[in-house]
């Protein structure tokens, strides 16, 4: 069975340890990760600025990247989601919506996996700190990745869960928007920061380095010492540590 | 501040000014959070809030997808109860209806109850153009009448404003000092609409909901002026979005069921009115003649259009103005239009189907999907606001710089390759600018991230530079899997080829 | 000659009939299909099965009716008969000086014999004689009584129809609304109301049909809560066991 990492172009670039971290748990249950190079990104940014075909550019990429893998495990449920996108940018080109449709039923982002499929909630981790987790927009409310990250964080020994305030509101992030509408997208991140500040966390997981870093960034900005961490790390400082 | 915010001309420009406005952002802050959290209580308590959903959806795919039938069966019903159904393409065309019975009467003055659609046509304008007063009686229309502005939010008109602002205005209109006290200011606007109800004309109200089987329409509100209006002055005329049928009083159960929970967390406005027809001959009160205008202004347009015919499905209910972290922020005015929130960045250019002129608010959405979570009858806004963004490249309006950023991207991220070029290229221009690992420089496309953020600088090597090393490391100590693992595996692959019948 | 308003009204009436066709054909143009001319199926009609069962004991009933009308705001009592309806409206009228007492037109009320009981009180029938200014005595009225037609306590409201004895003004105009509450007519829910009004067929609906959950209210001023904006702002719902 061919399971291939989706590692997403911002993880590759920026955040390298999340893809390693999944990579390592992985192997502990014995899930040989594999990594298509061809890979790129998964055209999210062309999507939603409505530059489709600049957006089909980069799906067709990733389509054939994964075109012979059984699973798909990525660490983002943004990204993750843009594939259930595929079919509607493929609708006319009958050879790539059947690759899309295949693919979407294929893709899994990180806790879907491990939960969903593997049926793993509890990994023997151990992370003694207060720690607080912000549900992304299109992981949570659109792809549905609601009980997972909570099941795992639950079996997380030593771990002691701070509710995040308004916890689904958006972080601000929205890709181009971040840019384009600098302003709100400022207010909304910070909104979103005092919130976190609120919970009294340590440590703010989640499952998308898009708004992980935004909030991160702010973070800094303001000088507060919250680290900010993939779930995916979490448990593997978890598991190196127990 | 107002009058800068109607110079402001895009999207953009009207937010700042609105994020610069402390008392705006807080006040409406305070109230959608009290609305939103309402409504999340409201459906919990309820229960099966997302079977309720989809049966709103239902009733109002089924209508809209039928509505030369439901419409025209609306039509014959309500003649056939006495009423004078009239039919306008254009906002002008509703106006001029309007005004031409109003005249005819001789109307000296309207009371009106909330009306969207009337607010589309402006309506009031026209009115006092001809020498007729237009009273806006609900409690917050008749405080941003008096302040000359419009409303910035569908169900709280006057979200913008505080009882400081609203007692001076309505000191004003008092001719003497009244109180910031909530009810010293609606006791007085008690007293003088009651006045204004009792010697109108003309009563206009606007249309929640038309019952095709009975030519019923059917209000929603909690004040009771809508209920004056259609009660106590001789005429009146409803101005109805033609998209508002439901085929039965059966069906409203389930609107009735949607919409005051959504709005406001209510289990039922205090007043939920059907009104069929002018009074009956023996009847003492209620309007001797009434008049139905069945409004499109635009809204035939979305008809046939896979990508916006739900928005039809709107029961204008503005959860997602409520749960919208944009609209929190910059207020209804910020949109420009008459309707705002993500209902509006959506309706606003598919109605006036101009494409260049609306561009931009499309983009004031981080595309969270709040709206589509919070819609009671599950329109996909998010996914609509992609769409008009695609519209608009399509149509070429788009902005050219971001169109040649778009076509970069799709070179460099179409392939592997290029990708990597790219990310080599950052990583040298990354050490010449962090500081600690952070990037703080506020230049070009920075500015606008790092007015706010510290950008992480990008480590020596990506996760593809290092997964060779990674694999050689990983590989020595992988176990095998667990036997009912695997099992899981397979069948998960067996569901998915199973699913997808022949693949 | 100047258009007289009949005159301009039948100018509409023809055009309105012409641009009725257009619209409709324009509609089904845009759905890119023929004019659907019959009654289509409607596959969902309704509220959700699962709901149709949901029916609470009287007992149930008059409880959560209560609970929901008073979170509204209004008060809600459960009394032994009209006799004490009849007593809890007198001693509401002389508790607060009530001068003006307006009602329908209704046997139960008129059984109440408040003309007997308040004196003092002027007490006016709704639409009871020609040549009155109904709604300027309902706008005048301290009180006003009316008997519900139907109430449903999941939402705690009351429903009330017109005709020519049963004025929409008496539950509107008056400062304080009384609405008697037959046991029998007390239902679970909305849906048990509603279909009624499809069953009884266009040609019999009264003009008006008013569900009324409470008292008045505005919530337009910084979210700050008002009772008794433009309808009344102190409601009494009186449920009362027949005899």
């Amino acid at each position: 069975m061919k399971v291939s990492l989706f590692i997403t172009c911002l993880s590759d670039a920026f955040y390298p340890r999340v893809g390693e971290a999944m990579v390592r748990l992985l192997a502990r249950y014995g899930v040989h990760l594999e990594f298509p190079r061809v890979q790129t990104c998964c055209g999210q940014p062309a999507y939603n600025s409505g530059y489709w075909d600049e957006a089909r550019a980069t799906a067709r990429t990733i389509l054939d990247a994964f075109d012979d893998s059984d699973f798909v495990v990525c660490p983002s449920g943004s990204c993750t989601y843009m594939i259930h996108h595929y079919p509607d940018l493929f609708k006319d080109d009958p050879a790539y919506l059947k690759k899309a449709e295949q693919l979407q039923s294929k893709a899994f982002e990180f806790t879907q996996f491990l939960v969903q499929v593997l049926g793993v909630t509890d990994l023997g981790a151990s992370f003694p700190y207060k720690v607080t987790y912000h549900p992304s927009c299109h992981g949570s409310r659109l792809l549905g990745v609601k009980d997972e990250p909570m099941e795992l964080l639950k079996h997380v020994r030593g771990l002691q869960f701070k509710p995040l305030p308004f916890a689904n509101d958006c972080c601000g992030f929205g890709g181009t928007f971040a840019v384009k509408m600098a302003d709100i997208s400022g207010a909304m991140v910070s909104e979103k920061v005092d919130h976190i500040k609120e919970s009294e966390a340590e440590v703010l997981v989640g499952l998308d380095m898009a708004c992980l870093m935004n909030i991160a960034g702010n973070l800094r900005y303001r000088n507060e010492p919250v680290r900010v961490m993939h779930l995916a790390e979490l448990l593997y400082e978890g598991v190196k540590e127990a | 501040m107002s009058a800068a915010r109607g110079q402001a001309s895009s999207v953009k420009e009207r937010a700042d000014l609105a994020l610069n406005d402390e008392f705006l952002r807080k006040a409406v802050k305070f109230t959608t959070e009290r609305l939103r959290s309402g409504k999340i209580q409201a459906a919990e308590q309820h229960g099966n809030w997302d079977d309720w959903r989809e049966r709103g959806r239902q009733i109002r795919l089924h209508t809209i997808a039928h509505l030369d039938y439901y419409l025209n069966e609306f039509t014959n019903n309500a003649r056939a109860n006495g009423v004078h159904v009239h039919f306008a393409q254009t906002g002008a065309e509703a106006v001029q209806i309007s005004l031409q019975i109003a005249q005819s009467k001789s109307a000296k003055s309207v009371v009106k109850s909330k009306s969207m659609v009337s607010e589309e046509l402006h309506l009031n304008h026209a009115l006092e153009g001809v020498g007729i007063e237009a009273i806006e009686t609900d409690l917050g229309e008749y405080i941003i009448q008096l302040a000359g502005e419009t409303p910035s939010h569908i169900i709280i008109p006057a979200i913008h404003k505080n009882r400081y602002q609203i007692a001076d205005l309505l000191s004003k209109e008092a001719g003497e000092e009244l109180a910031p006290d909530t009810t010293i200011l609606a006791g007085f606007v008690r007293k003088k609409l009651r006045e204004k109800f009792l010697e109108a004309d003309i009563g206009m109200t606007g249309c929640n909901f038309a019952i095709a089987e009975t030519g019923s329409m059917v209000l929603f509100e909690n004040e009771g002026n809508a209920r004056m209006v259609t009660t106590v002055p001789k005429t009146q005329i409803t101005l109805m979005g033609m998209e508002r049928i439901i085929p039965s009083w059966t069906d409203l159960e389930v609107m009735a069921t949607l919409l005051p929970r959504s709005a406001t967390g209510q289990k039922l406005t205090v007043y939920m009115s059907g009104i069929t027809g002018p009074k009956r001959s023996a009847d003492a009160d209620g309007p001797e003649e009434m008049h139905i205008i069945i409004v499109d202004n635009g809204r035939s347009n979305q008809l046939g259009n896979p990508e916006f015919q739900e928005l039809l499905n709107c029961i204008r209910c503005g959860a997602c103005l409520n749960a919208c972290p944009v609209y929190r922020h910059i207020g209804g005015h910020a949109y420009g239009g008459t309707y705002s929130g993500p209902i509006g960045a959506v309706l606003t250019p598919s109605l006036q189907s101009n494409v260049g002129e609306w561009d931009d608010i499309a983009n004031a959405s981080s595309l969270c999907g709040a709206c589509y979570e919070a819609c009671p009858v599950k329109i996909p806004l998010h996914d609509m606001l992609v769409f008009l963004r695609r519209r608009k490249v399509e149509a070429g309006y788009d902005n050219k710089m971001e169109t040649i950023g778009m076509k970069g991207f799709a070179a460099v991220a179409g392939k592997s390759k290029r990708l990597i070029t790219a990310i080599k290229l950052g990583q040298l221009g990354t050490k010449l600018v962090a500081r600690d690992g952070g990037i703080r420089l506020k230049i070009g496309p920075l500015k606008g991230w790092n007015t706010y953020r510290v950008l992480p600088s990008l480590p020596s090597k990506s996760f593809r530079d290092q997964w060779d090393k990674l694999q050689q490391e990983v590989k020595q100590d992988t176990p095998a899997m667990d036997p009912a693992m695997k099992a899981r595996m397979e069948a998960f692959q067996q569901k998915r080829q199973g699913g997808n019948g022949h693949g | 000659m100047a258009e007289t308003h009949q005159e301009l009204l039948q100018r509409l009436e023809a055009a309105s009939k012409t641009r009725q066709q257009a619209f409709m054909d324009e509609i089904a143009g845009k759905l890119n299909r023929p004019r659907v001319l019959s009654k289509p199926v409607q596959p969902f009609r309704g509220a959700p099965e699962f709901w149709l069962d949901f029916n609470w004991t009287l007992e149930e009933k008059i409880e959560q009716f209560i609970n929901n009308y008073k979170a509204a705001g209004g008060h809600a009592f459960h009394l032994s008969g009209l006799d004490e309806v009849r007593s809890f409206i007198v001693s509401k009228a002389n508790e607060m000086s009530a001068a003006y007492i307006v009602r329908q037109d209704q046997e139960e009320l008129a059984s109440l014999a408040l003309e007997e009981a308040l004196p003092e009180a002027s007490i006016r029938v709704w639409n009871s004689e020609e040549d009155v200014n109904w709604k300027a005595k309902a706008a005048e009225a301290d009180f006003g009584i009316v008997r519900a037609d139907y109430a449903a306590a999941y939402t705690g409201s009351v429903t009330v129809l017109s005709d020519k004895t049963k004025g929409r003004s008496v539950s509107l105009l008056p400062t304080v609304l009384f609405v008697l509450i037959p046991e029998s007519r007390l239902k679970t829910r909305l849906g048990e109301i509603l279909p009624d009004f499809d069953t009884m067929g266009r040609e019999n609906l009264p003009a008006g049909i008013h569900f009324i959950s409470g008292p008045s209210r505005s919530a337009d001023i910084e979210n700050d809560l008002t009772i008794g904006v433009h309808g009344p702002g102190v409601v009494y719902a009186l449920i009362y066991k027949e005899s």
